[in-house]
């Protein structure tokens, strides 16, 4: 052994402290998000106007919902498939008020936290993979919805109505809904059960060892889900004035999309609302653009995905050749 | 009988007060005919430890004894099949984390749990973060941490890092601040200190002992017999799931620990230097990655093992990366064996036949669903193809010689790696870097978490390959491996070769590595510094 | 011996889920009786094999880490521009490679999108298989062509050789080269490296890149084929052709035991799972049940069915018995 004097503790220089790295995904989601605007205001210049914006907020609002709650899943490294299906039984739920007051709109959501408590139970302590659950119980909840209405129809409460088209105090509703959203999403980031998420889905065993109650993190994920896609269907059946039980299969792959498009990794952990909403509001913008082409469907068709594809692959691009490593 | 062992390098505080407050339950951590079986495997046969608070109590034994499992029933993250565990009188219930926690237990993990996507400051306050109804007061938590990290004498760790991040020794030193924050009852080490430089193990070590001064029972497990001899009060040796041994360090000596812990004797633990031929396998003129690493001379010969010293992270992981192929060189003449050698790729370094150990064997080592016999060959299956197909029977035939070769125990080739002891994962990464005969061997701490007996045999036989002529790059966290099993060590800081030590000039000791390292700590003038 | 164990716990999802289409089977029988008639079962293969086509690409891909979404548009496009150039009057033969090839070039632009320049496979993979609708939905402006299928796809898909029908016995040679291939090849172990842990595979001197690029590429072309046969056996080619085959793809794998964030499955594994959806399908509409009530009870049989025949998790759920079987698996 030496007898040289050792320093006792730090005996390596504290290496120069890292720059803050830059939220690179935030970086991109916003850049996507504002070509598109800019594209969006070129071809319709009437957009630039606050009402406008909230028309257009209006159309986007259940697929931001719909996305949101997609996130909360992946985020614990889960899937849900079902979010469509909620979707749709919250609309005839809604829907079925023919008239009544608002207590449908809360039926509707407890309803749908129901839904997410029981895909949550199947995966979280019952252990089956997310994907099979969800696929499952997304025909199940496309069933139930079909029971309940077997065609479009139905008469939502007018307060549905008005919380998808109406404004208050001047700002269109759409806009406070994304606003609540986000303002509900940065709250959860930094909440205590916000930080177990991360942990659960950036690896579960590992959060475990760390006294982290996994099933219950993954119960309450899914929980949340069912809620936020509930939402997204009172909204919808806001905006379409009635109840439709087929409405939910669209918006499951775009879910996803947004999702991943925003930067949420599939393999959970990292990730967030906050890009989900830009993303998904992106998405909307592209239909609004596409829309706004008045072309053949194919022409149209063509359009979105290319744009989409341009996009991603430009961000891809220059992720590269920045140097930061794409994986 | 010439074991050295290294990194014990007179851990700061002296020994505590190891006539403790009186004995009797009140005062201990008792466990009793504690058993566990993972299927048909009998991995813990009716142990029986007792450790008294204020103590250090070392646990000892080869890998696969036992050790990490029960210290896992220990906290509450495997339940035993049998037996029990009581603290301070009281019985432990089994199987819960979050009911050992409250009991006072933490545990370094042995492969660690901080959260990869959380902070530092984050992982740090895990379950005890402030909040104001639910929501983590985010300046009070980085405040806290950042005095934690201060209180403990670990400010180099920045609270607000990503976990993600750090390198394996930051994240081990992550591990031990969390365990210590929460001021435990009971402090488990479990191999705390395998990816350590030596100053950094003191320091686990010296936080180890104030502990235990706090009234503290801690379980240190390790590998290295130098720190048992430092800080622990009593120990305990683990065989094959049961107690063979108790009592203090100071009764046994080397050869009687290491002789109970693998049930048979360990003649030396570094092979005899052969002198390395002449012929240069790796020549680096001036090599640069990034800002981080050059420019860099160095030079490996035939059958030479050359050492990477210096404190850790002064460049000596990018060297090797670079030599791999994971990281290309952004300046600079690389050739090996005369030839040009810009690896853009780890395929393009292999099929050159250089191999490489990494670092962190949980996170670039191992698939770790996948059998040891999947992941041994993973990097020699191209040898495998014949007419088009892996020729299954040489490929079992090859694993099971080379798990045999570092160590392995029998009969474990299809299992998942994930089931396995910490260090037989190690092995198993060492396996697939010697699958076939390499020019070249990249070896970053490739002994980490391995016994005595096996360190011994994977040097022997490292220094087999040396003398048939492979070239081998050797990093190791341990002074002592560096000054005992190199022929020579190139002192590296800040990125550059700051010198040259020769074991055939004399010149190469532990001493003499830490002296020219801690040189160029304290006169940071950046210029060239003549080799002494 | 111990291999065999390995084996066995590896495929024992797969069990699971041939026993959950053994039940299915068994089901059918009792419940109709020309459930089991050599015509049915001869059928129920040709479904299968359909869903399996669908799944082959699918497998590679998700075994490698990632995800197919253009299989239900490619097989749409296997299916229409057979049909389009053979109306053009292309040697039928001829055709049929053709429309493989830009299958799998189509292929590998996904994989050149998710590897080269890092899109998440599914944005890719949708945004890829949008340009094919776009495309179909053109073609089938520009050339109001019948869509009459050419004679060789609809040869193929309804051919029989003895007893058994052709299509099934295309499934089998090529389920069995695929298996081969994952289970006994460099390839084969080098997808389920790069789907398991992307790091340590490079580390290991697998090129990620390429094998990822090579199971996308694999998946255009099978799809492409299974939009020829598939519009074989129905006799028409039009742009819905594939829909149905999205979900199927991808469920197919799950129930015969792969995890869809790669790295666990095989081949084999979605054979038992494309029969076992195959059996689901066609049983359940044998109980005249209406609409809301099928999708009712689709989705409670599979929720059932795969939770009572998988003795154990896959090691990847969260609960505790997948914990348990984890621990209980060694030895
Ligand atoms: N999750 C598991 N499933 C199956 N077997 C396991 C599991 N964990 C550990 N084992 C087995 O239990 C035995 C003891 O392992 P353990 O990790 O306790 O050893 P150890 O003494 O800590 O060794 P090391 O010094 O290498 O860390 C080994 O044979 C190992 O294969
Ligand atoms: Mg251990």
């Amino acid at each position: 052994m030496t007898d040289l004097q050792l320093p006792a503790a730090p005996a390596a220089r504290p290496r120069a402290r890292r720059r803050r790295p830059v939220p690179w995904d935030l970086v991109a989601a916003l850049a996507i998000f504002l070509v598109l605007a800019v594209v969006d205001l070129v071809l319709q210049p009437a957009l630039a106007d606050l009402g406008q914006i909230g028309l257009l907020l209006q159309t986007g609002l259940p697929l931001v919902l719909v996305a949101a709650a997609q996130t909360m899943v992946v985020l614990v490294r889960g899937l849900d498939l079902s979010v469509g299906g909620i979707l749709a039984v919250a609309t005839v739920v809604t829907a079925s008020a023919q008239g009544g007051g608002p207590g449908w709109i809360a039926l509707a959501l407890a309803v749908g936290i129901g839904l997410g408590l029981l895909n949550g139970l199947l995966v979280g302590p019952v252990g089956m993979q997310p994907f099979i659950v969800t696929l499952a119980t997304w025909t199940i909840f496309d069933g139930i919805a079909l029971k309940i209405m077997s065609t479009d129809g139905g008469t939502p409460p007018p307060a549905a109505v008005a919380l998808a088209t109406g404004e208050t105090a001047g700002i269109p509703n759409s806009v406070l809904v994304v606003v609540g959203l986000l303002v509900a999403w940065l709250l959860l980031r930094r909440s205590r059960f916000g930080h177990r998420m991360v942990a659960v889905g950036t690896d579960a065993e590992r959060a475990r060892l760390n006294g982290t109650p996994v099933r219950a993190v993954v119960v309450a994920a899914f929980v949340l889900s069912g809620l936020l896609a509930a939402f997204a269907g009172v909204l919808s059946s806001g905006l379409t004035a009635s109840g439709s039980p087929t409405i939910g299969d669209r918006y499951i792959l775009t879910s996803v999309a947004a999702v991943v498009i925003g930067g949420t990794s599939l393999l959970g952990g990292r990730g967030g609302i906050g890009l989900t909403v830009l993303a998904a509001l992106s998405l909307t913008l592209i239909n609004d653009i596409v829309a706004a082409m008045n072309a053949d469907v194919w022409v149209t068709t063509a359009a979105s995905s290319g744009l989409l594809l341009v996009l991603v692959l430009t961000r891809g691009l220059v992720a590269r050749l920045s140097g930061r490593r794409v994986t | 009988m010439t074991i050295i062992d290294g990194a014990g390098t007179g851990a700061g505080a002296g020994r505590g007060p190891a006539a403790g407050p009186a004995a009797g339950p009140a005062r201990e951590l008792v466990v009793t005919g504690l058993e566990k079986a993972y299927g048909r495997n009998q991995v813990l046969r009716g142990v029986d430890l007792t450790a008294r608070f204020g103590t250090v109590h070392a646990l000892l034994g080869e890998n696969g004894a036992g050790k990490s499992t029960l210290i896992k029933i220990l906290g509450g993250v495997t339940r035993q099949d049998a037996g029990t565990v009581s603290l301070g009188g009281r019985k432990l219930p089994p199987g819960g984390v979050t009911a050992a926690q409250r009991a006072g237990v933490r545990v370094v993990f042995q492969e660690l749990s901080s959260i990869a996507n959380l902070s530092v400051a984050e992982n740090l306050l895990y379950r005890a973060e402030p909040h104001r109804a639910g929501v983590v007061a985010g300046r009070r938590l980085q405040r806290r941490a950042a005095e934690l990290l201060a209180r403990f004498g670990m400010d180099r760790l920045d609270p607000g890092r990503r976990v993600a991040d750090l390198d394996l020794a930051e994240r081990q030193l992550l591990e031990v601040v969390k365990a210590l924050a929460a001021e435990p009852r009971v402090l488990v080490l479990d191999e705390a200190t395998s990816a350590l430089s030596s100053a950094d193990s003191s320091w686990v070590l010296d936080q180890g002992r104030q502990a235990a001064a706090r009234g503290c029972a801690v379980l240190l497990i390790t590998h290295r017999l130098g720190e048992v001899r430092d800080v622990a009060d009593r120990l305990t040796v683990l065989r094959s799931g049961t107690t063979v041994l108790v009592g203090r360090p100071d009764e046994f000596d080397d050869d009687t620990m290491i002789t109970e812990m693998l049930g048979r004797r360990v003649e030396r633990l570094f092979p005899p230097r052969t002198p390395p031929g002449e012929d240069v396998v790796v020549a680096v003129r001036g090599g640069r990655v990034g800002e981080r690493l050059g420019p860099l001379d160095l030079e490996v010969r035939a059958g030479e093992i050359a050492g990477l010293g210096g404190l850790q992270g002064q460049g000596q992981r990018e060297v090797l990366r670079a030599l791999a192929g994971a990281t290309r060189w952004t300046g600079g003449e690389v050739t090996v064996r005369g030839r040009e050698h810009h690896p853009a790729t780890p395929a393009e370094a292999i099929r050159a036949g250089i191999t490489y150990v990494p670092e962190d064997r949980q996170r670039e080592g191992l698939l770790l669903t996948r059998s040891v016999l999947v992941n041994s060959s993973l990097s020699s299956l191209f040898s495998l193809v014949r007419r088009g197909l892996l020729d299954r029977r040489r490929e079992a035939q090859r694993s099971r010689a080379v798990a045999g070769d570092t160590g392995l125990p029998e009969g474990r080739l299809h299992a998942p790696v994930s089931m396995l002891s910490g260090g037989n994962q190690q092995k198993v990464v060492l396996a697939r870097a010697l699958y076939r005969e390499p020019t070249v061997l990249l070896l970053h701490d490739c002994t980490r978490g391995v016994d005595v007996g096996t360190k011994a045999d994977i040097f022997a036989l490292v220094a087999g390959l040396a003398a048939k002529g492979t070239g081998v790059v050797f990093y190791s966290s341990d002074l002592s491996e560096l000054a005992h099993f190199c022929d020579r060590v190139y002192v590296m800081a800040e990125g550059r070769v700051r010198g040259r030590l020769d074991a055939a000039g004399g010149e190469l000791s532990e001493e003499s590595i830490l002296r020219l390292a801690l040189t160029h700590r304290a006169d940071d003038t950046g210029e060239e510094a003549p080799a002494p | 011996m111990t291999g065999v164990l390995a084996a066995l716990r590896g495929s024992r999802t797969t069990l699971g889920a041939a026993l959950f289409a053994l039940v299915l089977f068994v089901v059918g029988t009792v419940h109709t009786a020309g459930f089991a008639s050599g015509d049915n079962i001869r059928q129920l293969l040709v479904f299968a094999s359909f869903v399996g086509f669908a799944a082959l690409g699918q497998t590679l891909v998700v075994l490698g880490g990632g995800l197919d979404l253009s299989v239900p548009w490619l097989i749409s496009f296997g299916g229409i521009q057979l049909a389009v150039l053979c109306a053009g009057g292309m040697n039928q033969v001829l055709a049929v490679v053709v429309c493989v090839v830009v299958g799998l070039l189509v292929g590998l632009v996904n994989g050149i999108g998710v590897t080269v320049f890092g899109v998440a496979p599914i944005v890719m993979t949708l945004g890829v298989g949008g340009l094919v609708q776009a495309y179909l939905l053109a073609v089938g402006l520009l050339k109001a062509t019948g869509n009459d299928v050419p004679t060789i796809a609809s040869g193929v898909a309804n051919g029989a050789l003895g007893p058994i029908p052709v299509v099934a016995v295309v499934w089998l040679v090529v389920a069995l080269v695929v298996a081969v291939v994952l289970a006994r090849t460099r390839f084969g172990r080098s997808v389920y490296a790069t789907g398991e842990n992307d790091v340590v595979a490079v580390l290991s001197g697998i090129d990620t890149g390429r094998v990822r690029m090579i199971t996308y590429a694999v998946s255009g072309a099978a799809s492409a084929f299974a939009g020829v046969i598939i519009s074989g056996y129905i006799g028409k080619a039009y742009l819905e052709i594939g829909q149905p085959f999205l979900f199927a793809s991808i469920a197919a794998l799950v129930i015969g035991g792969a995890s869809i964030l790669g790295g666990r499955g095989t081949y084999f594994g979605t054979v038992v799972g494309a029969i076992a959806l195959t059996l689901l399908n066609s049983l359940l509409p044998l109980f005249n049940l209406d609409p809301a009530s099928l999708s009712i009870a689709y989705g409670l049989v599979i929720l059932v069915g795969v939770r009572v025949t998988t003795t154990r998790g896959t090691g990847r759920g969260w609960g505790r018995r997948a914990r348990r079987a984890e621990e209980s698996e060694a030895g």
